[in-house]
């Protein structure tokens, strides 16, 4: 005859315990693994637009950022801009300079591409299409999720890259050629991959996609 | 060592990475905004702890007291405000520094202008006699930097008597007194005389601080100062028309 063997109340709460880590295991690899869980992608056909032709959507990992250009501010850097976006160039471009809940840099189009990422030169690539005059005159206000042409040391080196701020930077005013502001899913851009020591980023998120809505 | 170098590297990876837009605009550490928000959209910033720059770090100035920086910011805000928007950035200045004992190779200086960086290091304690003058001076140094095609050295030194010779810089001579002359001679002061940089800086500074009375008495009594004064009005009206001394 068998004997039933009762559990004790100490092999009991092992127990629970052994099911609660097991739960939290699968709820970390499938859950909080995902960066982009609690973040809002903003769709454009569902949103209203003053002014259509000067929208432009960047996806990135977690969704679409979209992005409001101001020609009346910034005429010569938008329409850079604007050139770049309708060529489909930053099209797989990486993040390459991200400093966590400030900016996210991209548009290295030499050396940020996917397919021909380049960690020594990332940051110094042209566009080919050679530099544009810095656009600093404007009262712009560098309030969080404004974009801006990335430039050298020196002026009227604006080409490709842009960067968008996360925060305020009133220093930024005067320095930077403002080219406009994001008016949905600055959060999404929170997400994209930065690290704790350093502003370059190894194995850095991507652009997807960055195309004008009309 | 290899202590040393783990500790080190335990401290690297623990530091988060703390972004610094001072430093990034004008690389210079361990500033923090004093006044951002001015007429003429100069940025004041000030030395939160000791900073060194150049190549050599040979570029040395200490953190001051908020009584201090408060007490100068007013001094040179006064002085600053003289300069508008369009002036300050047509001779590409934006930033200001303030810091104590400025230094360059151990030699004290009264301010350090970087027209590249758009920026003036001011030091707060340079002789309170001469202070306010010395802003103007270092602000010449700016324009000269900026506009050097404007400024010629060779032009200027026919002004002077034909038998004076400058020094062969501003610091490899003993004529580094700050006085102005009661008896001119076609300098302002003993500094004047180092180099023609200097002379010009001299020049323009003084004609901004003296009241246009007291200019137009020097102008009646030296004539080599009447030139000398005449070109860089002339000079910094071709900059900006507009410019008032």
């Amino acid at each position: 005859m068998i004997k039933k063997i009762k559990a004790s109340t100490s092999e009991k709460i092992i127990f629970i315990f052994l099911i609660f880590l097991g739960s939290l295991t699968i709820f970390s690899y499938f859950v909080i693994k995902n960066k982009c869980l609690f973040v809002k992608n903003y769709k454009p056909e569902n949103i209203n637009f003053q002014n259509p032709e000067n929208i432009a959507i960047l996806n990135v990992p977690c969704g679409n950022v979209i992005i409001e250009l101001y020609p009346n501010i910034s005429p010569n850097a938008v329409k850079r801009f604007k050139t770049l976006i309708l060529s489909n160039a930053y099209e797989d471009v990486a993040f390459h300079r991200v400093i966590e809940n400030k900016l996210v840099q991209s548009g290295d189009l030499e050396f940020g591409k996917k397919e021909s990422l380049n960690y020594a030169k990332i940051g110094t690539g042209k566009s080919g299409l050679g530099t544009i005059k810095s656009e600093t005159d404007s009262d712009f206000r560098y309030v969080a999720g404004s974009v801006g042409l990335a430039r050298t040391f020196h002026n009227d080196t604006e080409d490709s890259q842009f960067f968008i701020i996360l925060q305020d930077e009133p220093l930024f005013e005067g320095e930077y050629t403002p080219v406009g502001k994001v008016i949905y899913g600055l959060e999404v851009l929170k997400k994209i991959k930065h690290q704790r020591h350093s502003e370059n980023i190894l194995r850095p998120d991507f652009i997807n996609s960055f195309k004008m809505l009309k | 060592m290899i202590i040393f170098r783990v500790i080190l590297l335990f401290f690297i990876l623990i530091s988060p990475l703390k972004a610094n837009t001072i430093y990034n605009l004008i690389k210079i550490p361990n500033l923090e905004i004093y006044e951002i928000n001015t007429e003429n959209k100069l940025k004041y910033f000030y030395a939160a702890s000791s900073f060194r720059l150049g190549v050599q770090k040979n570029i040395i100035c200490l953190s001051s007291n908020k009584k201090n920086y408060d007490e100068k910011y007013q001094v040179i805000e006064r002085n600053l405000k003289k300069y508008s928007h369009s002036f300050l950035k047509k001779i590409n200045l934006k930033y200001i520094v303030m810091c104590e004992n400025l230094s360059i190779s151990g030699i004290n200086t009264a301010g350090i202008p970087d027209n590249v960086m758009k920026t003036l290091i001011l030091d707060i304690e340079f002789n309170k006699k001469y202070f306010e003058r010395v802003i103007h001076h270092e602000i010449f140094h700016i324009i000269n930097d900026q506009y050097r095609e404007l400024f010629n050295e060779n032009n200027w030194k026919e002004i002077n008597t034909p038998n004076f010779v400058y020094a062969e810089c501003s610091t490899c001579t003993e004529k580094l007194g700050l006085n102005t002359y009661t008896k001119k001679n076609g300098f302002f002061t003993e500094y004047s005389k180092s180099t023609v940089s200097e002379d010009m800086a001299e020049v323009y500074s003084h004609l901004i601080f003296l009241d246009p009375e007291e200019i137009k008495q020097i102008r009646n009594s030296d004539k080599i100062l009447k030139k000398k004064i005449s070109y860089i009005e002339k000079k910094i009206k071709l900059i900006d028309n507009s410019f008032s001394f």
